[in-house]
């Protein structure tokens, strides 16, 4: 579904070139739950947002469903990343000021197509399938880190996307809370077949994926050191 | 869209507000500028156009018909309030004899006391003939005007503006027949006038002219001499030739013929003048709200970086975050356009009853059409800086 070709991506500090992510290939295939290991530095989060679609290599390319996708406009990859992509990140980024339900309706209001469900009936099942559907009036600000980091996901799953991005979800929380979460992805994968990446510095959290790709100084590498 | 920027408005009303309060106090003034500037020029129209029409003035001074442009005006200026020249008794001889002119009035005009018993109040004394009645639209409230006849015996009578006659009886229709004391000369009151809104007018004792030849008037001058013309063709005409006659007396440029139509444009020059000056002025305060938005923008984008990733993150592309700032910088801009307007419409209601503003189309317009434009050029800068946001950066903002 989604492959990386000899994705290089760095960013200048000054003079100085950072090369983040050096000369990655790899392909992503639908419905994989795969995990991105590698320590902080590593260039395992620049290549989530690659694949997100939040950032564009400097070279290499990137294919979705065949198709190129690395130098493709602001609007048509801002189009891909409401549709097909769902992020879930260490802080859970909620805005503050929205409630629960405001939060999780948020891509829908960026929908460049039309949509063809119910956005509030969607949000509803999803937030009662994820066990929060009577903190959907609250501000995140009032729910537990657990809670905060499941209203992500319902908003992640909200366009239906064929790929959920998960940058360290367990990272805030407890070992307990952060297992709840672990389990909720792998339920998501299984049942609803959607494509989970999950990136992390923990190897009993990348353990529980099928399959591993190691990250270390911007280079893909065989094995965890 | 606007209905998210509403949302937030009222999450942060006083700052809205606060942030509002700049474009609220500038349309609130240029609306204001606007309304009192047109309403003192119609006022100005309106005294001009109630003399009657087909009337040409004669003026000491080279006046306004010298033509166009701030030198003429300032002159014509002078002329009018002070010129050397003086006319007299033979100039509206010889101006009656012009063929096509219905009537001359001469305009003798002094400041003086009026008093009555022990009161004694300041006023003009308007020394005239019978036919400045129905040149100045001056109608009765009570009693009668001076005749032809009253002018020429020197009749002491008087007729009295609204406000003399009220301060100096309490009701001013008790003024007729009583007599009083114009300067050092007694008349007998034998009409007041109603009220006519101008302070000069309404605090004047009409006299007959060549009664006030003595001690208000010895000298046997006019400042000013009016020609009513019969046809508006003749106007032309008349103005040649009541030159001409002036002519053989005095130099030129020591005088001035105008028609009204003249003087009116000459008004309405200076007040557009005066109005452009207001409106320049007004803007200031229009341009520092603007920056006040601008200030408030750049804030709000710094604050809501994070917020700013989360949307790019879920799809917002970065045309709908420009948008978005763009679409509260205006809402923030009209919103206090109106409210400005509204405050303005309110005092312009309050001074009404004494100054004769009037709020139009156009200010509505203006304030409107401003402050948007106001809101999309102050506000498409932090709009764009928003929209540049790089995705990542702004998401692992705090």
């Amino acid at each position: 579904m989604i492959k990386l070709q000899d994705v290089s991506k760095s960013y200048y500090l000054g003079e100085e070139e950072v090369k983040a992510v050096h000369n990655v290939s790899f392909e992503i295939k639908e419905k994989e739950y795969v995990s991105i290991l590698g320590s902080s530095g590593s260039g395992k989060s620049t290549l989530m947002y690659l694949i997100g679609l939040l950032e564009q290599p400097t070279s290499g390319k990137i294919l979705l469903d065949g198709k190129d996708v690395s130098h493709f406009s602001d609007d048509k990859l801002s189009a891909i990343r409401n549709k097909h992509v769902g992020f879930v990140f260490q802080s859970f980024n909620l805005i503050n000021k929205f409630t629960v339900l405001e939060n999780v309706l948020l891509p829908t209001r960026y929908a460049k197509t039309k949509i063809d469900f119910n956005p509030q009936k969607r949000a509803d099942a999803l937030l009662k399938r994820l066990g929060i559907y009577e903190r959907k009036d609250f501000f995140p600000n009032k729910i537990s880190g657990g809670e905060q980091q499941r209203v992500a996901i319902v908003r992640a799953l909200m366009m239906k996307p064929k790929i959920i991005l998960a940058d360290e979800p367990t990272g805030n929380l407890d070992t307990k809370t952060g297992d709840e979460i672990l389990d909720v992805l792998e339920d998501l994968n299984k049942d609803v077949g959607v494509t989970v990446v999950l990136v992390t510095h923990e190897k009993a959290v990348a353990d529980r994926t099928k399959r591993k790709i190691y990250m270390r100084d911007g280079n893909m590498v065989d094995k965890y050191l | 869209m606007a209905i998210t920027a509403l949302a937030d408005f009222k999450r942060n009303k006083v700052r809205t507000v606060l942030t509002s309060l700049g474009i609220m106090i500038g349309v609130m003034s240029v609306v204001l500028l606007i309304a009192l500037g047109l309403g003192l020029k119609n006022y100005i129209k309106e005294q001009f156009e109630g003399m009657g029409a087909n009337l040409i003035m004669i003026m000491p001074g080279s006046g306004f018909s010298s033509g166009e442009g701030g030198e003429a005006l300032g002159a014509g200026m002078a002329g009018m309030v002070g010129g050397s020249l003086e006319f007299d008794e033979k100039d509206l001889k010889s101006l009656q004899g012009i063929a096509g002119v219905d009537y001359v009035a001469p305009m003798f005009l002094k400041t003086t006391t009026i008093g009555f018993g022990g009161k004694k109040e300041s006023g003009y004394a308007e020394g005239t003939n019978e036919e400045a009645f129905k040149m100045l639209n001056l109608e009765l409230l009570e009693g009668e005007a001076f005749t032809k006849s009253d002018v020429t015996r020197r009749a002491k009578v008087a007729v009295l503006g609204y406000v003399i006659a009220e301060n100096l009886f309490g009701d001013p229709a008790d003024g007729v027949g009583r007599t009083v004391q114009v300067g050092t000369q007694r008349f007998k009151v034998i009409g007041v006038i109603k009220k006519k809104g101008d302070s000069g007018m309404d605090t004047a004792a009409f006299l007959p002219y060549k009664t006030t030849f003595g001690s208000l008037n010895p000298d046997k001058t006019f400042y000013n001499i009016y020609l009513g013309v019969t046809l508006e063709d003749d106007i032309p005409y008349v103005k040649e030739k009541a030159e001409e006659a002036l002519l053989r007396r005095y130099d030129e440029g020591e005088f001035s013929v105008t028609e009204q139509a003249e003087i009116l444009s000459t008004v309405n020059q200076i007040f557009s003048i005066i109005n452009s000056v207001l409106v320049a002025i007004g803007s200031i305060s229009l341009i520092v709200g603007g920056i006040g938005i601008m200030n408030i923008m750049y804030a709000t984008v710094t604050e809501r970086t994070k917020e700013i990733g989360i949307r790019r993150a879920v799809g917002a592309t970065e045309k709908e975050i420009l948008n978005q700032f763009l679409t509260e910088s205006v809402i923030l801009s009209v919103f206090g356009g109106v409210a400005g307007l509204i405050f303005a419409s309110l005092i312009i209601l309050g001074i009404r009853v004494f100054f004769p503003a009037s709020l139009n189309l156009l200010s509505v317009i203006i304030a409107v059409v401003i402050s948007s434009a106001i809101g999309v050029f102050f506000g498409v800068f932090p709009a764009k800086r928003a929209a540049k946001l790089s995705p990542i950066e702004a998401i692992r903002y705090e």
